[in-house]
């Protein structure tokens, strides 16, 4: 991949983050808005751009850098262009321990995130144990229909869940389960971003796996890959990354759709190159996605899922075009 | 060299083993194949030898590794497989796919440099796709793509090469061409083992032929032993003579129509 | 009639938690003091030791007809208001249902041959009304929700007001069920009336709804007198608090109604009015619907004089770092209110009016104290 493509790809991210830094209800300029970044100026600036505006760019970096990765990871190691993080279960497990915590009426701001992070552990690890039971190894295929049935047995416990609560509940979970970034602060986001850059980096260090799994079991296993324990061990990395950024952020679908598709579109296609460059534009996306979510509707803001979920929909279209 | 060693295996809920105690071995400096019907485990020695699945029983070497408890990276310097089928999920390059030849010789932040690229090209030279190198490997044919394939596998280095059913997809001139480079190779001190249907083919280049019949080896030996109709017929179940070909002098096996 | 001042008489904390003194005879000196425009005087516990026995079935019925004598004088030299009655101007009315029918909120017409004595209200503010108009002997089932006054836990729970468990409410056995008028509502009240009970199905969203409320309960339950009573006090009590102190600027207010996401209301709601009378000025009433939902930095941009809250929300906000963003968080001007008293647009909103003035007026006044102080 060509420097220039690299620069460009990070001119995006940076446009974007200015972007979320500079746009919202209160006006303040770009100079202003860097110099509030340093501290100086205005106090009620620094505070909007500082703890408002930072965070929630920070936050949704770093759930569209995790969820890009996690989606680049996935497509090669399973073989399937349609592979995403929240198919694997991640979602519905991360949305049943977040509905508990509402449910059972945890306030402590940790409790949610732990929840949904514990929720989509547990999904994973039941994904992993039915492929397990099923075929005896990591079979990709196994894995996703695992995730797909662990996905519905969530959503249906999310049902009972909801059925019976009060208003204030449902609210809490389903504005939960739509994805947002306002609720982002810098206590959980460091405690993420370490979390995700972790993640991020083993993902990286087992990049070459993921291309040779690629190609297929048997070829993979030719040039030295043991294909189950590889398999299991991106599996485990992209939904713990996943998982990160649910976490955080709540539901925010198709980001790990479309990032990969959208990298290699650019000509990408190596998975070390395809993972850091689907981290970039993934953070880029959603950042961009939160200025939209925040300012079409203002003062009130759409869910972010709804906004990922808009941009996704029409580029899949394009996608099948193409393809047919 | 490879060694196979009373193995067994048997798949996950199959009433019987695919492999029940086959041994034989491939010698280096010559074309090794092993033959025989639909069932009897030829895939299965591949299998074997990659790690895709365990030997309930006995052992398999290729040279130093034994295959159980191999470094497998290790082991992919050694040995490169070109199996029966192969799809990348996203179409990549033909020069970056035989460059994935290569990482068995990197560790996880090492990073291909010239001295792979030219491994890399000299490969593909050898197995006649160097004019196929910038096509994109969901844009070639059958034959082509077998061709890069085999250009990845020499890109490996190793001198223990396995292929299964190398033939399939490639015309008179390219399965010629390629059975000549794998005698080539076999020459210059490699190990070559082929699985393989085509028993004709494989009478001409191979130098021992090992043939299995439910797992098991039913005959090893030279074409001139294993080639007969005593032999073969029980284990195909189906009506043969052997002749020998009067151009080249090799064995040739005719399938009569059943009566 | 006598016409002086009430004298004597203890506290009388009723339903309605006013501070004022009640002579211990209530009935004529208790109308008198509805004649009198400028009294803060809340009506219903006086009445209700009154007017129980008169909402008694059957036997007190010529103690009745005596009552409502006394009720129509005192209600002819009250200030008359058809805007709650939608009945006859006769102000003799007797106590038996109008002839004219009563549709709800839901389009049903309300037919009951004889006062209904048999009530379930699935409404907090329709249970507290009834409370207030003295007809809670007749209330044999009330939501999970209903919370005030606190007599109100020794009727029985019969479950949901939204989507109510209609076989529990039918096992008591009512005759009338009154419910709020929320679309979740109308299969349940579909359901009622096919099993032969009468609905009373209303909107309680904003204040003027109260008072279609009050007329309706007093028609349903043979009440009118009192339920206009009732009405009268709570309009009274609203007007005493906006006329007070008209004059200053208004303060603007941010209501912090719920922390995530953040919800706040709008025009749509009857705080928002609450808010309007008690002086001062909703930062987000140009928003149309009761509840929107809004984001911190429109909240820091909109930039409220002060911040209302219930106690738990108070709390987190000022621990919360991202909410020093908000001026009047940076300046401690985040005040504690009492959701139960208006937590919906019932019988108490005049008491929650006159507290949310007095919260506005001490915050002007540490606004005024800040400015006066921080000014050169």
């Amino acid at each position: 991949m060509t420097n220039a493509r690299w620069w460009l790809l990070l001119a995006v991210l940076a446009v974007a983050c200015v972007a979320g830094l500079a746009i919202g209800p209160v006006p303040i300029g770009v100079v202003d808005v860097l110099r509030a970044l340093t501290g100086s100026g205005d106090a009620q600036a620094v505070a909007i751009v500082r703890d408002l505006r930072l965070t929630r760019v920070c936050l949704a970096a770093i759930t569209g850098a995790g969820l890009g990765m996690s989606g680049a990871a996935l497509q090669g190691t399973l073989r399937n262009a349609l592979a995403e993080p929240y198919l694997l279960g991640v979602s519905g497990g991360a949305a049943v321990g977040a509905v508990l915590a509402v449910v059972a009426g945890l306030t402590a701001a940790v409790a949610l995130p732990v929840a949904a992070f514990s929720g989509a552990a547990a999904a994973v690890a039941l994904v992993l144990v039915i492929a397990r039971v099923a075929s005896g190894r990591a079979d990709p295929r196994v894995l996703l229909m695992a995730g797909v049935v662990v996905g519905a047995f969530a959503n249906a416990a999310i049902m009972v869940l909801l059925a019976g609560a009060g208003e204030g509940t449902v609210r809490n979970a389903l504005w939960w389960m739509m994805g947002s970034v306002a609720g982002a602060e810098w206590a959980t986001i460091r405690w993420l971003a370490l979390y995700a850059i972790a993640a991020g980096i083993l993902l990286v260090a087992v990049a070459r796996d993921i291309d040779l799994l690629a190609l297929g079991e048997d070829a993979a296993a030719g040039l030295g890959v043991r294909v189950s324990n590889a398999t299991r061990r991106v599996f485990l990395l992209s939904a713990l990354l996943a998982a990160v950024t649910v976490a955080g952020a709540g539901l925010v679908g198709f980001v790990g759709l479309v990032v990969p598709a959208l990298a290699r579109a650019f000509g990408i296609r190596r998975a070390r190159e395809l993972l850091v460059a689907s981290a970039v534009l993934g953070a880029a996306l959603v950042v961009g996605a939160d200025v939209v979510a925040r300012t079409v509707r203002a003062p009130a803001e759409l869910p972010l899922g709804a906004v990922t979920a808009l941009i996704g929909v029409p580029f899949f279209l394009v996608r099948l075009r193409r393809a047919a | 060299m490879i060694t196979i060693a009373n193995a067994v295996v048997r798949y996950r809920g199959a009433p019987v083993n695919a492999l029940d105690g086959a041994s034989f071995e491939a010698q280096p400096g010559c074309i090794t194949a092993v033959v025989g019907p639909n069932g009897s485990g030829k895939s299965t020695v591949v299998r074997a030898l990659i790690g895709q699945v365990a030997l309930a029983a006995g052992s398999a070497r290729v040279g130093a590794f034994d295959v159980a408890t191999a470094d497998r990276r290790a082991m992919a310097r050694t040995l490169a497989v070109v199996t029966q089928r192969e799809e990348p999920t996203f179409p990549l390059a033909a020069r970056e796919y035989v460059m994935l030849g290569r990482y068995p010789h990197h560790g996880a932040w090492s990073a291909l440099g010239p001295a792979d690229t030219a491994v890399a090209e000299a490969a593909a030279a050898r197995a006649g796709a160097a004019e196929l190198m910038d096509r994109r490997t969901d844009e070639l044919s059958g034959g082509e793509w077998q061709r890069v394939r085999l250009a990845r596998a020499l890109a490996q280095g190793g001198e223990v090469l396995v292929l299964d059913e190398p033939g399939t997809f490639l015309d008179v001139a390219h399965e010629m061409a390629a059975f000549g480079l794998l005698e080539e190779l076999a020459r210059e001190g490699r190990t070559i083992l082929l699985v393989s249907h085509q028993l004709n083919l494989v009478a001409r280049f191979a130098a021992h032929i090992v043939l299995l019949h439910r797992g098991r080896v039913a005959a090893a030996g030279a074409p001139a032993d294993v080639m007969r109709g005593d032999v073969l017929e029980p284990v195909y179940e189906w009506p043969l003579v052997v002749a020998r070909d009067p151009a080249v002098g090799a064995p040739v096996l005719i399938p009569l129509k059943r009566r | 009639m006598p016409r002086g001042r009430p004298r004597g008489g203890g506290r009388i904390a009723g339903a309605l938690g006013v501070q004022g003194s009640f002579p211990g005879r209530s009935e004529p000196v208790v109308f008198s003091a509805t004649c009198r425009r400028n009294r803060r005087v809340a009506l219903a516990p006086a009445l209700a030791p009154a007017l129980a026995p008169a909402l008694a079935p059957a036997p007190a019925r010529a103690r009745a007809l005596v009552l409502s004598l006394v009720l129509s004088l005192a209600a002819c030299a009250a200030p008359r208001d058809d805007r709650a009655s939608r009945e006859t101007p006769d102000a003799a009315s007797r106590d038996v249902p109008s002839a004219a029918p009563l549709v709800d909120d839901f389009g049903d017409t309300l037919r009951l041959a004889r006062p209904a004595e048999r009530v379930v209200s699935l409404n907090p503010v329709t249970t507290e009304a009834l409370f207030a108009m003295g007809a809670d002997a007749r209330l044999i089932g009330r939501s999970r929700w209903d919370a005030s006054p606190p007599e109100v836990r020794r009727i029985p729970d019969l479950g949901d007001g939204i989507q109510p468990n209609v076989e529990a409410v039918l096992a008591a056995r009512p005759d009338l069920v009154v419910l709020y008028a929320a679309e979740a509502n109308r299969t349940a009240a579909a359901a009622f009336r096919r099993a032969g009970v009468q609905t009373l199905s209303m909107r309680t969203d904003r204040i003027a709804d109260l008072a279609r409320v009050l007329h309706a309960l007093g028609i349903a339950v043979g009440g009118s007198a009192a339920a206009r009573v009732v009405a009268d006090s709570v309009r009274r009590s609203l007007d005493a608090v906006g006329a007070r102190g008209a004059g200053q600027p208004p303060l603007s207010v941010f209501w912090y109604a719920w922390p995530s996401p953040i919800i706040t209301i709008g025009a749509g709601s009857y705080l928002d009015e609450l808010i309007t009378r008690a002086g001062a000025r909703n930062v987000f009433g140009d928003l149309a619907q009761p509840s929107p939902q809004v984001t911190l930095e429109s909240v820091a941009a909109r930039n409220p004089d002060l911040i209302l809250a219930g106690p738990v929300s108070s709390a987190r906000l000022r621990a919360d770092p991202r909410w020093r963003a908000v001026r009047a968080v940076r300046e401690g001007r985040v005040f504690v209110f009492d959701t139960s008293l208006v937590g919906r647009p019932g019988v108490r909103l005049g008491e929650g009016a006159r507290s949310l003035r007095a919260l506005i007026d001490s915050a002007a006044h540490a606004l005024r104290a800040s400015t006066t102080r921080s000014a050169p």
